[in-house]
């Protein structure tokens, strides 16, 4: 412990009074709060609870490939036909798929039901969102991560720590 | 607690690192304003801006736990209202620090002894552009009785206050905020 309390990189933090280390904590809230807002807006003006995901599979090849970010929008007045390509969950699986639609049941009580590439029965309340537009090869960064959990965590805490530590 | 401060440890900072330069040197300059001249230090200014930044912060936490308490669509509304208030809130708070605190880094009151009369306020406000060794060091007094204000300033590089490790010369930077105090203090009394 006296160790630490002699450590230079600390003296920044030590020389600090109460008001500046609470201005520390919020600077770092809100760096979190601007990145979480800004994906709340997005959720808000897509209409959908994902509105960016990263394609974790190459069952879509040609079309996109691991790595790609999909943009997505879930809007209620614009029902979903053949053809376009939707981002569903499945009870028991944590990541979202991406397939392409190929038939449309819809019932008189205002049930619809997908067969998508693949031959999932989706149902509408699993549908996350269409996709109408990608970036490819972006979300590489994101898949990397996922596979080195570590990896990304030692990122999270080095960052973190340096906007604690580091006055203004 | 008491060991944790490091208030009597000379302080030493990166030399090639300008905010921290500026850091040092604006405590050093409030140190001798507090210290030296036993003005009180009002925080009222910082506080605003912790106020500010809190409430903004609050907002974002409150979306996350309604939008975890009442998954999206539910949520939406709510949702609409917290990033509204919180981008508005960034807004505000970037023009609060533009013209409201501009770089002032200290307020402080010089009580009347008799605590009859307003007290009179001493402001620093100081600058240190990139790329520039200058630091420009503001200080203006406002005289509680007449409203009267009075404001001057000195810039100089910084190395003269750093040796070569970057340990502050506290001895040499303090006798610029007396004398520049001194100057601003009997012009104003001349009045």
């Amino acid at each position: 412990m006296f160790g630490l309390m002699e450590a230079d990189f600390l003296d920044d933090v030590r020389r600090m009074n109460k008001r500046q280390l609470y201005y520390q904590v919020l600077n770092f809230g809100m760096i979190v709060s601007s990145a979480l807002m800004i994906w709340k807006g997005l959720m808000v003006v897509t209409g959908s609870e994902s509105p960016i995901v990263v394609v974790l599979s190459g069952s879509m090849e040609p079309a996109f490939h691991r790595g790609d970010l999909l943009f997505l929008t879930n809007h209620r007045e614009e029902p979903i036909r053949v053809g376009e390509i939707v981002v569903f969950k499945v009870e028991g699986r944590d990541i979202p798929i991406v397939h392409r639609v190929l038939k449309v049941h819809e019932k008189e009580d205002g049930t619809v039901r997908f067969l998508t590439k693949g031959d999932n029965n989706s149902r509408k309340k699993d549908v996350v969102g269409r996709a109408r537009g990608f970036v490819p090869y972006v979300g590489i960064v994101t898949i990397l991560m996922n596979d080195y959990p570590k990896f990304k965590y030692a990122i999270l805490a080095c960052l973190g720590l340096f906007v604690l530590l580091h006055r203004e | 607690m008491d060991k944790w401060k490091a208030d009597d440890k000379p302080v030493k900072i990166d030399k090639w690192d300008g905010s921290a330069i500026k850091n040092a040197l604006d405590d050093a300059a409030k140190k001798v304003m507090t210290d030296n001249f036993g003005f009180k230090e009002e925080h009222r200014l910082m506080d605003l801006r912790l106020l500010i930044c809190t409430v903004a912060v609050g907002f974002s936490l409150f979306a996350l736990v309604w939008d975890y308490i009442r998954p999206f669509p539910e949520s939406r509304p709510i949702l609409i209202i917290c990033v509204l208030s919180y981008f508005m809130l960034m807004g505000v708070l970037t023009l609060y620090t533009t013209y409201m605190e501009q770089n002032i880094f200290l307020v402080a009151a010089d009580k009347d002894k008799a605590g009859l009369e307003p007290d009179d306020k001493w402001e620093l406000a100081s600058t240190l552009k990139k790329y520039t060794h200058l630091y420009k060091l503001k200080m203006t007094f406002t005289n509680g009785k007449t409203g009267l204000c009075r404001s001057e300033e000195i810039e100089r590089p910084v190395n003269n206050y750093f040796d070569e490790e970057g340990t502050l010369l506290f001895k040499l930077f303090e006798p610029e905020v007396r004398t520049l105090q001194g100057r601003i203090a009997a012009a104003s009394k001349k009045e």
